[in-house]
């Protein structure tokens, strides 16, 4: 999330690149090769839109979800 | 000659009887099963108790026939009649669902079949204005389908807006009457006139629905009654604590729908009284359940709030009571998470608990309490039934084992729950009122209440309890003591901005000489005592709050205070006023009562000797196993006092006085439960 | 873990939750609060989790985790004093959609936070392009009304005068939002009594450890539930028919992917964001899969964080199911939710047969309406639900005209919507062939007839299913579509929105001016079937016959058998 500087307004809204959540933090960037620049709000959506890139049907990722 | 006040209460396990001999001013309690398939045989072999039927002077009746038609769905085929574009309303209902995540959960049907519901062509305003007249052909028509049909044996009527004028469904009976002699017709302006068209729907059709079976039942009692000399008149209770003709319960059956259970909160108002507890909250716990109401400055709690199952709502004026799935016969189980849980299934009293040799094999509440010693196998209804304390072990055993617990261990665990139960049920009647539990005296009663009061006084924060007398049959105790009594209502839809203080005064005026001659009608001549109140709610609300007031004309000063009397109420029940609202005013309610020839309480004769328990034996409490002195009720006198742990034994229930609690008999044999 | 701790503590914050309910029921004054009861009460805990919900409304339940994790990282706990109430509807910021109002008051115990009471009610009018909220022609969420971020409406026990002022300038019936708005406050401040003296009686370790252990008890279960599912990738696709704007449908995808104790609901594939206010917001993604998770197992699992740990919802962004700034949602919660539940269950009902259900109606109606009020010279707004048919299960017949899936709300009866509001109800009945025809048979919908009695009225309608019926499973046939006329005062014709007012779409339209005379008809959806038709009980189709409920015409069409 972007907020203007006085924190009076939100400027930009910024969701997870896999589940869509809000991210309120840096959340985790990544360039992938051929989805280009993606930011994920955790390790288990990184994982799962890279491996779901890859083709995995159903990837099965043992990392916690949040 | 006639000298006994008999109050009965018919049970499902039990029929309990109360005797007042007026002249010997001599009380006597006692009970038998009750025979389901005949239940006017329980009451005649309990009445025989007494020998010469003609000494008895009056007979005082609580009944389930009317629940349990509805519950056993054994009612009548009723046709249902509504205004035309509506008879569907009973299928309707609501359209919310008992239980918010529930893919299988199957809508209660109503008590009608939808090719029984027929339409009239009429039609009011809301604010009862005549729309469209009431047109008589189509009267005629339904009549003649009812009869058509060949089997419907009551008539349910309910027309929009009928609550504010009852013009057109008077006239749909007077026709439908003169077509269909020897079908009872039951009109919603009579059985529930207030707004909320499913809900009125619904209670006019439970009336209707029960009407010819207790018009039968009802008939046939008097006759055989008559047959073997008892010619006392009969007066049953009402589920608002009053007491109405047999005449008059066989017009409206609906009332007698919670008659039973409001004895034990009337004789816990005359209780309180006699003792001079300003604030007292029940717990009349039994087999299968457990009901909660509450008695404020000698004032019990009324609601129209009531459903018999979910979605079928019967909203006529009945003591507040709040019943829960727990009682003795509770049964303990470890859900698929590995919790342990209590009820709401319960043994019932058939297998019932392990203990009783039924045949039940699963740990139930009685089952704990056996284990842990507080209740005397060998004195369970007076000694008329003996327990197997083997049994009761073994069930325990069941659920003890997987969970890694011992017996005991596992009792108290049993005990600790169902109380938390019971604490959330008398939290749940006490702050929806915002009544403070500090305040109050828990009056325990029922065959197990009393077997949980000292725990529970400290789990739910009441600073003191009290074990009646005669808790085994206090309902129909309370049967003896009810006053006769009239309520009338009527909606009259004003604002604070818009008060019609003459329309108002003369609808009041008319609403207690309605209730005086109603009275007078049944035989009641006596002082009367009249209380007044109106709902109220701010402009916009949908909920009232009743509010009390002793005035028979709306002057400018009397309204200014009424409706200050509601700002304070909201707010305290509440937590907040809106002081410049506009208030709606849309009841207007009158209560009349007569006294009627009661008991009084006869104080014990004195103690002579010193008081000695009448045995000791082991049970355990959360502070451990103690060596506990056992009291037989019967030897205890006024004055007598002394501290946990205790047991006091009677035939019909246990007393059970924690290590900490002071137990102390007053003067008419009443036992009163402190902090020690 | 103290069990019988944990039993008492979960039974002790349900009854809390329940109590903050009756005040909410019997103190407001919007009729969608105290006849339709659309409102839920909850605890949170200060990191956010849920901890105890009462049974309210299902899409409320299930929004209730990301409209406090929102809520939490935009207002620091270090900000939040005792005597604070906080208010939040913002969609875009974890809310459901703009009516829909949650407020939080903050428990604390010896001068440490320990837990948050909650209410989430559907506030009937917020303000916009129609009285009533439902502005089903909106192309932004300008459109749709008042956003409230989270922001404090009461700081230490006192009003905050200029948050109530800005709100209730912005709304057609101040009033009626000013008590709606204090019996919320009213509610969760009780709670938060109540909790406290709970919370000091058992000490704040106890309570903490135990509502922890609460919620790995849930997990548990769930995690038990999810296991006896057959691992798997399902799959199951529903249409929306349209967006108001737009002609066309609308596709919601769910695949779910069993894996041993957890699972994962993916909507990728779903279309993406449309022009008009159906869209779903994540709340809703969120909840709507929650929801048909629960509906599918135990319904004796503790309604806390814990029982959703084991399931994760991925909702691509600028989709159906997870919309982008600023694009309208209002729809989203009322309409988008039940079929995108009903796509969870759909493609889970693969895994679970016997505890699946065919389609239900799957929308509120959502028939919204105001005008000026000339007996207290006050403008009046409404929002008025209907109910739908359930769809039929393996064991049982669909329940007619219940409540759609997300919501657990009453109908307003016509006695009480008469003495509010100018319009004269001519019909209230159920709708016969509506439920889909099968061994068990979809529940019906219903058809209700307003008339316009004496005062102009202006009315919008958002609702669905007018083209996509409610899907029958294992050869059960779908339920009938609803629709919606209209008849002009003094005319015998009835026409769809689309050909009286030239609207886009006969389900979504907005700001219909209804004089004295003209007439509304609201046919609601019915549920789909379960089975196939011919292998229903004989005496039950004679019956449903005999009662109306099914025609004899199409007992033969539908069934095959002359009754």
């Amino acid at each position: 999330m972007r907020f203007s500087a006085n924190g009076y307004y939100v400027e930009r809204y910024v969701k997870c690149d896999c589940c869509g959540v809000l991210i309120y933090d840096e959340g985790i960037a990544v360039t992938h090769p051929t989805a280009g620049a993606l930011l994920f709000c955790s390790p288990w959506c990184r994982e799962w839109q890279t491996q779901k890139l890859a083709g995995v049907e159903s990837p099965r990722i043992d990392t916690p979800y949040a | 000659m006639a000298r006994y006040l008999v109050g009965v209460d018919v049970g499902g396990t039990f029929t309990d009887f109360v005797a007042w001999d007026r002249d010997m001013r001599a009380l006597a309690v006692w009970k038998n099963l009750t025979t389901p398939a005949d239940p006017t045989a329980g009451i005649l072999t309990g009445l025989a108790r007494i020998g010469d039927p003609a000494t008895i002077d009056n007979l005082r009746l609580g009944t389930t026939v009317a629940t349990n038609a509805v519950l056993e769905r054994k009612g009548a085929r009723v046709a249902y009649v509504a205004t035309r574009g509506f008879r569907d309303i009973p299928f309707l209902q609501r359209g919310h669902r008992k239980h918010h995540y529930d893919s299988g959960w199957v809508r209660s049907r109503p008590l009608v079949l939808r090719r029984h519901c027929f339409e009239v062509d009429e039609r009011l305003r809301a604010d009862g204005e005549v729309l469209q007249p009431l047109d008589v052909a189509s009267v005629e028509a339904v009549a003649e389908a009812i009869r058509a049909a060949g089997d419907i044996e009551a008539v349910a009527v309910n027309l929009l807006f009928s609550y504010v004028n009852p013009a057109h469904e008077q006239a749909v009976r007077a026709r439908l009457q003169a077509r269909l002699p020897g079908i009872p017709i039951s009109i919603s302006y009579d059985v529930l006139p207030k707004w909320k068209e499913y809900e009125r729907a619904s209670t006019t059709l439970a009336d209707a629905y029960v009407k010819p079976v207790l018009q039968n039942y009802l008939g046939a009692m008097r006759e055989r009654l008559d047959a073997a000399g008892v010619r006392a008149p009969v007066v049953m209770i009402k589920s608002n604590g009053g007491e109405m003709s047999l005449a008059a319960a066989r017009e409206q059956p609906v009332q007698l729908t919670l008659s039973g259970p409001t004895g034990g909160v009337v004789a816990t108002r005359e209780v309180a009284r006699e003792l001079g507890i300003a604030r007292a909250v029940t717990l009349d716990m039994g087999g299968t359940s457990t009901d909660c109401s509450t008695v404020v400055d000698g004032k019990i709690s009324f609601t129209t709030d009531f459903e018999i199952e979910f979605g079928l709502p019967i909203q006529i004026p009945m003591i507040d009571i709040r019943t829960i799935g727990a009682g003795g016969g509770s049964i303990a189980w470890i859900d698929k998470g590995g919790m342990l849980r209590v009820g709401p299934e319960s043994a019932g009293a058939n297998p019932g608990p392990a203990c009783y040799r039924f045949g039940g094999t699963r740990p139930t509440v009685t089952d704990a309490n056996l284990v842990l010693g507080r209740i005397n196998p060998a004195n369970f209804l007076g000694g008329g039934m003996a327990l197997a304390v083997d049994r009761a072990s073994a069930a325990l055993a069941s659920v003890a084992e997987p969970l890694g617990m011992g017996l005991e261990a596992l009792a108290l665990a049993i005990l600790r729950i169902v109380n938390n139960n019971m604490v959330g049920a008398l939290r749940t009647v006490l702050l929806e009122r915002g009544l403070d539990p500090r305040e109050f005296a828990l009056f325990a009663f029922g065959g197990a209440g009393p077997l949980h009061l000292s725990e529970l006084l400290d789990e739910a924060g009441i600073p003191h309890g009290v074990v009646p007398l005669h808790p085994g049959q206090f309902s129909a105790f309370g049967f003896v003591l009810t006053d006769a009594r009239v309520d009338l209502e009527r909606t009259i839809q004003m604002t604070s901005t818009r008060f019609d203080a003459g329309r108002a005064g003369s609808f009041l005026r008319e609403l207690l000489a309605r209730a005086e001659a109603d009275l007078a009608a049944q035989g009641h001549h006596g002082p009367l005592a009249v209380q007044r109140t109106i709902d109220l709610r701010y402009l916009g609300q949908n909920y009232e709050l009743e509010v009390p007031f002793a005035f028979d004309e709306f002057t400018p000063a009397n309204l200014a205070r009424l409706w200050s009397d509601f700002h304070a109420l909201h707010e305290a029940r509440f937590g907040f006023r809106i002081a410049q609202e506009t208030i709606e005013a849309i009841t207007l309610r009158c209560t009349v009562r007569c006294a009627t020839s009661r008991p009084d309480f006869v104080p014990l004769p004195p103690r002579t000797g010193r008081l000695l328990p009448h045995s000791v034996r082991r049970v355990v409490y959360a502070e451990g196993a103690l060596d506990t002195p056992v009291y037989l009720r019967e030897a205890l006198r006024a004055g007598d006092s002394f501290v946990g742990p205790a047991l006091v034994e009677e035939a019909a229930s246990v007393t059970v006085l924690a290590p900490h609690h002071r137990l102390e008999v007053t003067a008419p044999g009443h036992l009163r439960v402190t902090a020690a | 873990m103290d069990y019988v701790t944990m039993n008492i503590l979960d039974n002790t914050m349900l009854s809390i939750c329940r109590e903050m309910g009756i005040v909410l029921m019997k103190t407001s004054y919007s009729t969608i609060f105290n006849e339709a009861l659309d409102f839920t009460c909850g605890i949170a805990s200060p990191r956010g989790e849920m901890l105890s919900a009462a049974e309210f409304c299902p899409a409320q339940i299930g929004g209730l985790p990301l409209l406090i994790r929102s809520c939490l990282l935009e207002i620091p706990l270090s900000e939040i004093a005792p005597g604070d109430v906080l208010i939040h509807n913002d969609p875009y910021r974890g809310g459901l959609h703009t009516p829909e109002h949650t407020l939080f008051c903050p428990v604390f115990v010896g001068g440490e936070l320990v837990a948050f009471t909650v209410a989430i009610g559907h506030v009937a009018e917020v303000g916009g392009m129609v009285p009533g909220g439902f502005a089903a022609e909106a192309t932004e969420i300008f459109h749709e009304g008042i956003r409230v971020p989270p922001v404090k409406i009461k700081r230490r026990g006192e009003d905050v005068v200029e948050v109530w002022k800005l709100w209730l300038a912005n709304v057609r019936t101040p009033r009626y939002n000013y008590g709606d708005m204090r019996a919320m406050i009213s509610g969760v401040e009780l709670g938060a009594q109540r909790l406290a003296a709970v919370v000091e009686k058992y000490g704040r370790e106890v309570f903490t450890q135990t509502c922890s252990d609460l919620m790995d008890y849930a997990e548990k279960r769930m995690r038990a539930e999810l296991a006896a599912f057959p691992d798997g990738v399902y799959h199951f696709v529903d249409y929306m028919d349209n967006d108001g704007v737009s002609d066309s449908e609308i596709r919601i995808e769910a695949h779910c992917h069993v894996q041993g104790n957890r699972l994962i609901v993916d909507y990728t594939g779903s279309s993406p964001q449309v022009r008009g206010p159906i869209n779903a917001t994540l709340g809703v993604a969120w909840s709507a899969a929650y929801n048909a998770v629960l509906h599918l197992t135990d319904p004796s699992i503790p309604k806390n964080s814990g029982c959703f740990r084991p399931i994760k919802i991925i909702a691509p962004r600028g989709t159906i199911v997870n919309v982008d700034y600023p694009a309208p949602e209002v729809g989203g919660n009322t309409e988008a939710h039940p079929r995108i539940a009903g796509a969870v269950i759909g493609a889970l009902a693969q895994a679970a047969p016997q505890r699946a259900m065919a389609g239900e109606g799957g929308t509120h109606l959502n028939f919204v309406f105001g005008g000026h009020d000339p007996k207290h010279d006050e403008y009046f707004a409404c929002y008025d639900i209907e109910v739908v048919g359930w769809g039929a299960r393996a064991q049982a017949d669909g329940n007619d005209a219940t409540d759609s899936i997300n919501g657990n709300c009453r109908v307003m009866p016509v006695e009480v919507f008469e003495t509010r509001y100018p319009w004269l109800t001519e019909e209230y009945s159920l709708r016969a062939d509506s439920g889909g025809a099968g061994r068990r048979r979809g529940g019906l919908g219903t058809k209700k007839i307003y008339r316009c009695l004496d005062a102009e009225i202006t009315a919008s309608q958002l609702t669905d299913r007018h083209q996509h019926q409610a899907y029958g499973l294992a050869g059960g046939l779908p339920g009938a579509a609803g629709m919606t006329w209209y008849q002009a005062h003094g005319r015998d014709a009835w026409q769809t929105m689309v050909e009286a007012f030239d609207k886009r779409s006969t389900s979504k339209w907005s700001n219909v001016t209804f004089k004295p005379g003209d007439r509304v008809q609201i046919l609601t959806p019915g549920g789909g079937g379960y089975g196939a038709p011919a292998e229903r009980d004989p005496a039950l189709l004679e019956a449903d016959v005999r009662d109306g409920f099914v025609s004899a015409e199409a007992a033969r069409r539908d069934y095959g058998k002359t009754v």
